[in-house]
């Protein structure tokens, strides 16, 4: 493998300039994935660029991992070989910004704090808060189909994408949609990229749909004397004709994380609902009003905040998976995809199946996430029971559940994925068409693809 | 007459009464509502899963296709039969299997008719949000495989944003499970890439979708324009409000005379456009949208503004639009509808290129759109007994469709390519990017038994439409 590494080295250097390459070990151990180091890290800054790296790495039979701000790299099976790094850092570009059309196409290195500065100029935003949050890019978001509470109000990247261009391990680039709102021509690729974590072909281009920015926001925080009491009102809100942009679960463990450092910071001994709308001074008046009335039979007070204070929280959130581990190296971060209504249930089952183990958790009911954050476990094996523990919970609700984050001892044992179902093998030959020598992040995505 | 071996085995697979096989009982399924193509071998109405999975084994061991079919309103030959083949329809696996309003989901069988699963549970405030012309007909099934929209998927999204899950009979016999009830499942998103893929990739046997909250309030409005290109202009200067409409829809002056003719809804027949536009939600923001919007028809010369006042009202502006093109098969022998996307600003420079057009082949055309999302559909009349018409016709829709793919858009935003437009599809897509497409039809669809002749361009005529000749209403 060495040698190959050798002759390809030559070949993407001169390819894409030997200043857009480094096998500096520093370098190379920064680009890292669960611990695995690359040979070498490729920066290629045009599309063209990328799929001749993909071309020259699978003729070579060597193994590529795209990423550009490793928001999301944790995520995923360990890679069964890594050789080449792909970052995307000088692909930034934007391609074409129609404001009045509420279109905007990018390239994947561009950072969604970027995009949203752009786009704010002309009252607009993507509406995507994925973990991460401003520092994610937006090849990573959509590789990884990354969602945040916003996804309450605005669905997930599949549902803001309208088209892309995708390097292909032969070194083509293809197309797929386009940058109007409604296209039906042709099988939607883009969907089968988004969430595909960088398996079967690196996004190089996105149009995405914008979307005008709500005038005024305000956020609502409900105190819940219980879990049940969090269900009840979940259901009454829901059932209600108010619109949340963001509508967010949250334990007691969670809201204090949520608060801390904030101006909201408060000790916490209760589930919270934390909800956020959007819209003029009247819209945000009578969802306040709605709200006090639905939860005045409940003796639930509804405290509202906006502006910085509320902001604070809401990135607070975003920042959550990567903060908690970064408080305290070896948590674990889970998320549970849940039918809607077994939100709460799920969370006091995985409450109990925590035991003695720090628990936070932060849910979007309303589409049925959860994230938990798990420390203070007594050792890796108990952190391993406690994650299967967890993931036959969310199981016996109808859901699924993937380790997002844990120490890299705990994957190879565990399968961060879950087992997939019966459309498996669909998935494997999918892989085996797009990318037939396993070139891009083998190993990583569900069955260990 | 005995039937045959075919028949036979079909017959087994199901039951007598599933199965059509006289040649007169065949007539019907030649059509769609693009055009008529092939008589199938046989018609076949399973009820079961476990039957279509009995179906396509029988097909498979005669080595013939299967043509899927839910009730035949598709308007790009998707149902039809491109060369031989058993039509399967689905108007007996039409029950709604469950209704689970806490998770806003429901699970229905494909024959479905999609206006009948938002009546399901309308009581209980929720509604399925797809809503194509031919909602009263057309089967959610249908939708699945053509990705359809409607005038609300402005707002709401089109039907891949409301599917979540489905059970798919492959060609071989296998049944898998696609997406959950939950979002987000783990893996490759089949759910999104079998949404759209008109009946090439698998069967689908049951249907998981999201169920939205009926808005609290809803206003509707015709903004009535004396030039058509102060309508299009508000078209953009809404949405540069910040206001995103529930629907936002246009008529020409000529397609108004001929709807106001059939269905009496009330469009004035002497002005140049009109615009229908439906605002929802809370009550609050539906009244100060309405404010805004009526301002902004307005600023943009807006003749006169109505306001429907009554759920009556209402239903009859949009029986008026949903009924437009039946209403213009009054006026000529024959129409061709179109389906064009361009982006929702190019759309004055669009209309010019179609009046142009309109001259250039001699041909009456009407525009009716989703101006709201740039969705276009041209209707030209013509004469099928006339073969010079016809020719033109083909031509014109051509140039159309030329003009959109040049201002960036697409051939299809929701009819679909079906036979129609597989071989206008390198207008759009490479040699590579259609490449890329084959191998994922070969992984579901691998000798070519699911639909063939659809979607993918097969090369034997090339950069053609099908003109088709619809008998119009």
């Amino acid at each position: 493998m060495a040698s190959s590494v050798q002759s390809a080295h030559m070949e993407l250097a001169a390819w894409v300039g030997s200043d857009h390459l480094s096998d500096d070990p520093a370098v190379c151990r920064a680009a890292a994935v669960d611990g695995k180091a690359p040979a070498l890290v490729v920066y290629p800054s045009t599309a063209e660029e990328v799929a001749g790296i993909l071309r020259i790495a699978a003729t070579a039979g060597l193994t590529v991992i795209p990423f550009r701000n490793r928001t999301q790299l944790d995520i995923g099976n360990p890679p069964e070989r890594y050789d080449v790094g792909l970052s995307l850092k000088e692909m930034n570009n934007v391609w074409h910004y129609e404001p009045s059309d509420l279109t905007i196409s990018v390239e994947p290195g561009m950072k969604l704090g970027d995009l949203q500065y752009l786009a704010a100029q002309d009252h607009l935003w993507l509406p995507l808060d994925p973990p991460g949050g401003v520092k994610a890019s937006l090849g990573g978001t959509l590789a990884t189909n990354a969602t945040g509470p916003l996804g309450h109000g605005y669905g997930s990247p599949r549902d803001v994408v309208l088209g892309m261009k995708i390097a292909t391990t032969e070194g083509k680039i293809i197309k797929t949609g386009g940058r109007v709102v409604k296209n039906v021509a042709g099988y939607d690729l883009a969907k089968l990229l988004i969430g595909s974590y960088g398996t079967l072909g690196v996004i190089v281009e996105a149009n995405l749909k914008l979307y005008p920015l709500p005038r005024q926001r305000a956020t609502y925080v409900l105190r819940a004397k219980s879990l049940g009491m969090a269900r009840e009102l979940r259901r009454c809100i829901l059932a209600t004709p108010l619109h949340f942009l963001r509508f967010l679960l949250v334990n007691p463990a969670g809201a204090r994380w949520l608060r801390q450092g904030t101006p909201l910071a408060v000790e916490s001994t209760k589930p919270e609902i934390w909800m956020e709308a959007g819209g003029s001074e009247r819209v945000l008046e009578r969802t306040q009003k709605s709200l006090e009335d639905l939860c005045r039979e409940a003796g639930v007070s509804v405290e509202t905040c906006g502006g910085a204070e509320a902001e604070s929280v809401w990135n607070r959130a975003s920042e959550f998976r990567h903060a908690v581990v970064e408080a305290q190296p070896g948590t674990v971060v889970v998320r549970a995809s849940l039918p809607i209504a077994a939100c709460e249930e799920f969370l006091s089952a995985a409450q109990q199946e925590a035991e003695s183990a720090e628990f936070a958790a932060l849910g979007s009911p309303g589409v049925g996430t959860v994230h938990a954050a798990i420390s203070g476990y007594r050792d890796l094996g108990d952190a391993g029971s406690t994650i299967r523990r967890l993931r036959q919970s969310a199981r016996s609700f109808g859901g699924a559940l993937v380790v997002e984050r844990c120490p890299v001892a705990l994957k190879a044992p565990l399968d961060v994925w879950g087992d997939p179902g019966d459309d498996f093998d669909l998935m494997r030959k999918i892989k085996a068409a797009w990318d037939p020598q396993r070139t891009l992040a083998p190993g990583r995505m569900i069955g260990r693809i | 007459m005995n039937p045959p071996p075919l028949v036979r085995d079909l017959i087994r697979a199901t039951s007598r009464q599933a199965v059509l096989w006289r040649k007169e009982d065949l007539l019907l399924y030649e059509y769609d509502a693009l055009s008529a193509l092939r008589q199938p071998e046989a018609v076949v109405f399973p009820t079961s899963t476990q039957e279509v999975v009995r179906v396509i084994r029988v097909a498979a061991r005669h080595g013939l296709p299967v043509i899927p079919r839910g009730a035949g309103t598709g308007l790009s030959g998707g149902a039809t039969v491109a060369q031989r083949g058993i039509v399967v329809g689905f108007s007996r696996m039409n029950k709604i299997v469950e209704i689970d309003l806490e998770n806003q989901r429901a699970r229905v069988q494909p024959g479905v008719v999609n206006l009948d699963l938002s009546a399901a549970v309308s009581d209980a405030g929720y509604y399925f949000a797809p809503d194509p012309s031919s909602q009263k007909a057309c089967t959610v099934g249908g939708n699945v495989a053509e990705n359809s929209g409607g005038p609300h998927t402005l707002a709401y999204g089109v039907t891949t944003n409301h599917v979540l899950g489905l059970e798919v009979v492959l060609p071989d016999g296998n049944v898998v499970h696609t997406g959950a009830k939950f979002w987000d499942r783990p893996g490759y998103d089949l759910t999104g890439l079998l949404v759209g893929s008109e009946g090439t990739l698998g069967i689908v046997t049951e249907i998981t979708v999201r169920l939205s909250r009926l808005p609290e309030a809803v206003n509707t409005l015709v903004a009535i324009y004396d030039r058509v290109s102060d309508a299009t202009q508000t078209v953009a200067a809404i949405t540069a409000r910040g206001i995103t409409p529930a629907a936002l829809e246009m008529m020409d002056g000529f397609t108004l005379r001929a709807v106001e003719a059939a269905t009496h809804a009330g469009y004035p027949t002497d002005s140049a456009a009109v615009l229908l536009i439906e605002v929802e939600g809370l009550r609050e923001a539906v009244e100060e949208q309405t404010e805004t919007i009526e301002a902004v028809c307005r600023e943009h010369s807006a003749r006169e503004i109505r306001r429907a006042h009554s759920a009556e009202e209402r239903a009859l502006l949009w029986k008026g639009r949903k009924n437009a093109f039946g209403a213009l098969g009054r006026i000529a022998p024959n129409y061709y509808v179109q389906d064009g996307v361009i982006p929702r600003t190019r759309l004055p420079e669009m209309l010019e290129y179609t009046a142009e057009v309109e001259k250039k082949y001699e041909l009456r055309i009407g525009n009716i759109f989703h101006a709201g999302d740039g969705n276009l559909h041209p209707l030209i009349m013509f004469d099928a007994r006339d073969p010079s018409q016809c020719e033109r016709v083909g031509r014109a829709a051509k140039d159309l469709m030329v003009k959109c793919v040049e201002m960036g858009g697409s051939i299809t935003g929701e009819h679909g390519v079906g036979v129609e437009k597989n071989e206008l599809m390198p207008l759009l897509f490479s040699d590579d990017d259609l490449a890329m497409l084959r191998r994922i039809k070969e992984v579901f669809n691998p000798l070519g038994l699911l639909n063939p002749g659809k979607v993918l361009p097969t090369g034997k005529i090339c950069g053609e439409l099908r003109v088709q000749a619809s008998v119009g209403a």
